[in-house]
């Protein structure tokens, strides 16, 4: 059954829960606390490197390689990429990495390279792994895949508030707009799709240059986007969506000198957690390392 | 009987065909082939849902307004001069045009149409029941060019201009930030400014006219809600719905009630609207705002 939440709901809460944090609200307070009594927390690896840009528009390759490296052994507590590798991708799995293609903001090409290349260095054959977007359904890796790594750029969105890791396997749906009812609320369940269901290994939301506001559903402007230089890791896309969106919150609301909400609300995410279960987006039970440059990271 | 149908029918027909070609509307064949450097190489045109085609989920922002159709075009210049786009969004009604477009404003400007944004990369307005978007990639000196050009000759090609709806008049002036309203009529964007619920709690659809705007400083930002309804009723049910979800302490005595984030609320109705302050900074304050708004109901 449905749980539907009013702001004032929300304030009940808050009134006599330890402070938190949400989605909903952009102030310090808990809203999941009555919806999971696990005590397990999600790990999420939030790492930036100012030197990423160096006074150039486009990202360094070989600093981001470093730190999708540094941010995946942080994740898996491995000591070496190898090792973190190793215990996120067999020889034998058949890897489709889910990009993003959007051509006005596209997962940088290469988020897709490294990816694909740390994914052979575990043994997957060249043949067993892909990138691909919106041709996944068609695509013969994909079709058989064992496992699945999710990478794309974090924005804001027109109808879904964010379009971040939830919201970047709705192309593994036939019909895409199926998922748009009450502003993309379902979006979780994407993940309970035949070709998706527990096939994930790894979330990377790229935090490069966020796009933190649009003007218009198509816009996607520099005026609105900032070199945060960072990158969000994670197992729990929940989690990880949860962090990056705090960062755009944090971000709007210093830019407009105002409490800015996304409109509308990312509610996806809340949901994702509190209806669908399929991670925690409650800050309270994120672990977040924050590895790196500290400056306005916003969480 | 048969006979007197079909006869009513033709009727309704020549007269909806009648109206079809009365009403001005505009053509992708008012946008040039060629100007400047530049030179038309993708003509779009969506109906309705087509535009998923166009930009997928973001086409339900146009949807949720009522979108007819989206006519447009790309250009490319000479000498690789930076791509420069036209979307020209065609609602069911000039409200719709506003409503789209008090999404996208941030200012208010009045360079083009019945209301516009400028910036170096881009244009938008409305105008009659169109909302333009004219943007381009990159900003050069060109293409800065090219898009005032553009947006100047759209504005000229749109003959009519749109009524605004008149629930915008129930707004006082006093306190209201500038560019800070939204008109709607899908519950999705009643939390457009500050979240209030996570689903439709006043039973906002397509008969409905709905109002959200800010009022006061940032630091201590009070919301006002308007919704109209098709009868007294509906309104009354949806008032009720409020007051139970959100604040069941509300009563005929104790009208305005402080919240525990220390902020002040009431709901109440009037005829066939509903109103409602969020997030008043305090009871004086929130009391001023619903006698200054009653007066306009």
């Amino acid at each position: 059954m449905k749980k539907l939440i009013t702001r004032r709901d929300l304030l009940k809460k808050a009134a006599f829960m330890a402070v938190g944090g949400t989605v909903l609200l952009n102030r310090p307070v808990s809203a999941w606390a009555w919806a999971k009594g696990k005590d397990a927390k999600s790990k999420v690896i939030l790492i930036r490197n100012r030197q990423l840009f160096a006074g150039e528009e486009q990202p360094d390759a070989t600093i981001a390689a470093q730190m999708l490296d540094e941010a995946v052994c942080a994740l898996t507590g491995k000591n070496t990429v190898k090792e973190a590798w190793a215990s996120i991708i067999k020889p034998a799995d058949i890897v489709g990495i889910k990009t993003n293609v959007w051509n006005k903001f596209p997962t940088p090409e290469i988020m897709n390279d490294i990816l694909k290349e740390r994914v052979l260095q575990t043994g997957v054959s060249e043949d067993n792994v892909n990138v691909n977007d919106r041709g996944v359904l068609k695509d013969p890796v994909f079709q058989k895949a064992t496992a699945l790594i999710n990478v794309r750029p974090m924005r804001t969105h027109a109808w879904s508030g964010v379009g971040s890791c939830i919201k970047n396997y709705i192309m593994f749906s036939p019909q895409p707009s199926s998922y748009h009812d009450d502003s993309c609320a379902s979006l979780a369940t994407l993940y309970e799709l035949p070709i998706v269901k527990n096939k994930t290994r790894l979330h990377v939301l790229v935090m490069f240059k966020p796009l933190f506001h649009h003007r218009t559903a198509q816009d996607a402007s520099e005026e609105y986007m900032w070199k945060y230089s960072g990158l969000i890791v994670g197992f729990d896309p929940v989690a990880v969506d949860s962090v990056g969106l705090r960062i755009i919150q944090g971000k709007r609301n210093a830019f407009f000198q105002e409490d800015r909400p996304l409109n509308p609300p990312a509610k996806h995410i809340e949901l994702a957690d509190t209806r669908y279960h399929l991670g925690t987006a409650d800050p309270a039970k994120i672990e977040l390392v924050k590895l790196g440059w500290e400056e306005e990271s916003f969480v | 009987m048969a006979r007197i149908v079909y006869f009513f029918l033709l009727l309704v027909m020549s007269c909806s065909n009648l109206y079809a070609l009365v009403q001005a509307k505009f053509s992708v064949d008012n946008l040039p082939e060629h100007f400047m450097s530049y030179h038309a190489t993708d003509k779009m045109n969506y109906i309705g849902k087509e535009l998923y085609d166009y930009i997928n989920g973001g086409a339900e922002l146009y949807l949720s307004y009522g979108l007819a159709s989206m006519t447009g075009c790309k250009y490319i210049g000479d000498n690789d001069l930076p791509q420069v786009t036209v979307e020209i969004y065609e609602m069911t009604s000039s409200f719709n045009a506003f409503g789209v477009y008090t999404q996208s404003r941030d200012k208010e400007e009045q360079d083009y149409g019945q209301g516009s944004q400028s910036f170096p990369d881009f244009i938008l307005f409305w105008k009659d029941r169109y909302f333009v978007i004219v943007n381009t990639m990159e900003v050069t000196s060109e293409s800065e060019k090219a898009i005032k050009y553009l947006a100047g000759l759209i504005d000229k090609s749109i003959p009519e201009t749109g009524k605004i709806p008149p629930i915008t008049r129930c707004l006082p002036e006093e306190g209201l930030v500038s560019a800070g309203f939204l008109y709607f009529h899908h519950y999705i964007w009643l939390n457009a400014y500050f979240f209030i619920a996570d689903y439709d709690i006043i039973n906002i659809n397509e008969k409905t006219d709905a109002i959200l705007a800010k009022y006061g400083d940032a630091n201590a930002r009070s919301y006002l809600l308007i919704v109209e309804y098709p009868d007294e009723k509906e309104a009354m049910e949806a008032c009720e719905h409020l007051r139970k979800k959100y604040a069941p302490e509300l009563s005929a005595t104790n009208f305005i009630v402080e919240l525990e984030d220390e902020t002040w609320f009431t709901v109440w109705i009037q005829g066939n609207k509903l109103g409602a302050i969020f997030n008043g900074s305090s009871r004086k304050q929130t009391e001023k705002l619903f006698k200054d708004t009653i007066n306009n109901m």
